[in-house]
């Protein structure tokens, strides 16, 4: 479904992306894990076309997406999150959902800004709402939901958009242990649905919980990759998470 | 009492036709992403394409061009084709920018576009001007009647204008410009391409405000450069903060309370001494009103709210 080949990016002399390669298949869920200025948030943004590459392909769904602007690469089913779930803030919940429906991306280049949305597709975005327990807030501002509840509308806003690819950044991060099973649970239930998952996280629990395949990258590059139980218990990545010695353990 | 009459009537059709400005800017900065310093710029060019178009041949004493005299309706929609033209064509460059870059090059674009008509005088007869214009149905009702259907015609504008601005902002494009304003990261994932839909935007506000300019030469009779100095974009940006930025209502009590404030002043009958002193007073009184706003309502008159979709649609 997703496959990258040899993507580089560099800012300056440095080599945020140093020649990473890895493929996704369809309905799996696949983590990407290394440590700070590793390059995994500078490859999602190759991959997203937040940011373009100095080289490299990169092929989603069979097509060469890489120089595609990244509304477009969107609008094609990949869609990704961002480590800050803040949404619109000065939107109500039910506005946030609204924009990423398929509907309303066909409606809204028409003439007079498009035709306002149906009872039918509202009744989508507050059918998807309830699942997450988000139903009640239809009408508020999400400037004015609680943490936790952003990060629902998050996964809430990903399935109006059915999306085929949802890439996670962090999505574990700041979230309390509760949350996070929640977090797991949804994640699953969408892969049951259809969509595939890309992950970024620093969480190694997390990861574990959710992710069959990882990839852990270190410095631009990959350095392992295989099953998650596998590759954290690979030597090169425990060393770079917890240090090479007892002595820096706590590093 | 006869002259109160008058004097109100007068100020409530001034107050329409900021108010139609006012809720294009709206629009553009209170629903959408776009900052827009240079107003003014679309609402000269519409006043001027509409009297370029419907005004008869330059007489001997003059010089402009065309002066087509051509029926009133072709000179609106040439208004606000033409408006939307210009904005198209400043947006070409400024849509580049980020928030106060863009601010900044907006404004100059208007002043540019202000000394282009002082200047070239071949095209708008410069800074002398244009006079004696045509007022729509002047010729049916007696003189003494006029200002109210003049009224009428700027009110039924107003009201065509709250229609179209409200259908935009609440339609799928509204909440793609909106989504724009509030988080441009994550409105791209939603596949909103962030320049493209500015630019349709801001050549829909352009349109709408080139359209108002027409309201205004009929107000006047008259065209000059002077009317378009960046002091007016300044007035529609301080009626739209002291209504409330972002809120359709807000846009349309603004432009009334700032008309107010700014022009009731003229009504005093005073020594023209006093006159002088009063003119200067008046700009001061919209300040003092802008501060007490915004340190007490911030938001404005009528702020902002969210847009509950669900009633009725309820169906659990």
């Amino acid at each position: 479904m997703l496959d990258v080949r040899d993507v580089r990016l560099s800012y300056g002399g440095v080599h945020a992306v140093n020649g990473v390669s890895l493929d996704v298949q369809e309905g799996e869920i696949v983590g990407l894990i290394g440590t700070n200025g590793a390059g995994k948030t500078s490859l999602f943004n190759v991959i997203t076309g937040f940011t373009r590459g100095d080289a490299g392909t990169i092929r989603f769904l069979d097509n060469q997406i890489e120089g595609s602007s990244p509304a477009a690469i969107a609008a094609s089913g990949m869609v990704r999150t961002f480590q800050t779930p803040i949404g619109f803030p000065k939107m109500t919940v039910l506005e946030n959902m609204l924009v990423f429906s398929h509907k309303e991306r066909s409606e809204r280049r028409k003439l007079l800004g498009g035709a306002r949305p149906d009872k039918a597709l509202i009744a989508d975005a507050l059918e998807i709402l309830a699942e997450f327990r988000l139903d009640g807030r239809a009408d508020i501002w999400v400037q004015d939901l609680s943490a936790p509840e952003m990060k629902m509308l998050e996964f809430a806003r990903a399935m109006m958009a059915r999306p085929k690819l949802m890439l996670l950044d962090e999505p574990a991060a700041g979230v309390n242990p509760a949350l996070m099973e929640n977090l797991e649970g949804h994640i699953r239930s969408l892969r049951d649905r259809g969509v595939t998952f890309l992950v970024v996280d620093h969480n190694l629990r997390f990861i574990s919980a959710v992710c069959e395949r990882t990839y852990a990258m270190a410095d631009g590059k990959v350095i392992a990759d295989g099953p998650t139980s596998d590759v954290i218990a690979d030597p090169e990545v425990i060393r770079l998470y917890i240090g090479t010695g007892p002595g820096e353990a706590a590093a | 009492m006869d002259g109160l009459l008058i004097f109100a009537t007068s100020m409530v059709t001034l107050a329409a036709i900021y108010g139609m400005v006012c809720m294009a800017l709206n629009l553009e900065a209170g629903v959408g992403p776009l900052w827009d310093l240079g107003i003014v710029g679309c609402f000269g060019v519409g006043g001027y394409a509409y009297v370029l178009l419907t005004a008869d041949p330059a007489a001997d004493y003059q010089s402009y061009l065309f002066g087509f005299g051509l029926p009133m309706w072709v000179g609106a929609i040439g208004a606000a084709t033409a408006a939307g033209l210009a904005a198209w064509l400043i947006s070409l460059p400024t849509l580049r920018l980020r928030k106060e870059y863009f601010l900044i090059v907006t404004l100059a674009f208007a002043e540019v576009i202000r000394q282009f008509y002082a200047n070239e005088e071949w095209l708008t007869n410069g800074v002398a001007g244009i006079y004696g214009l045509d007022q729509p149905l002047k010729q049916q009702f007696a003189p003494g009647d006029y200002p109210y259907v003049l009224m009428a015609l700027c009110l039924a504008g107003l009201a065509a204008t709250w229609a179209l601005t409200r259908q935009l902002s609440k339609s799928p494009f509204g909440r793609s410009i909106k989504a724009l304003r509030e988080n441009e990261a994550l409105a791209i994932t939603a596949g909103i391409e962030p320049t493209a839909t500015s630019r349709r935007l801001y050549v829909t506000a352009g349109a709408i405000t080139g359209f108002a300019g027409m309201f205004f030469v009929w107000y006047n009779t008259l065209i000059v450069p002077g009317q378009f100095d960046s002091d007016f974009t300044f007035f529609i940006w301080a009626a739209l903060i002291i209504g409330g930025i972002g809120s359709q209502r807000g846009a349309l009590v603004g432009a009334f309370v700032f008309i107010l404030l700014h022009d009731s002043l003229r009504f005093v009958q005073v020594s023209g001494e006093m006159a002088v002193a009063l003119t200067s007073l008046r700009t001061a009184l919209v300040g003092l009103v802008l501060i007490l706003i915004l340190r007490f309502r911030p938001d404005g008159l009528f702020p902002e709210r969210p847009d509950r979709m669900t009633k009725g649609s309820r169906h659990a």
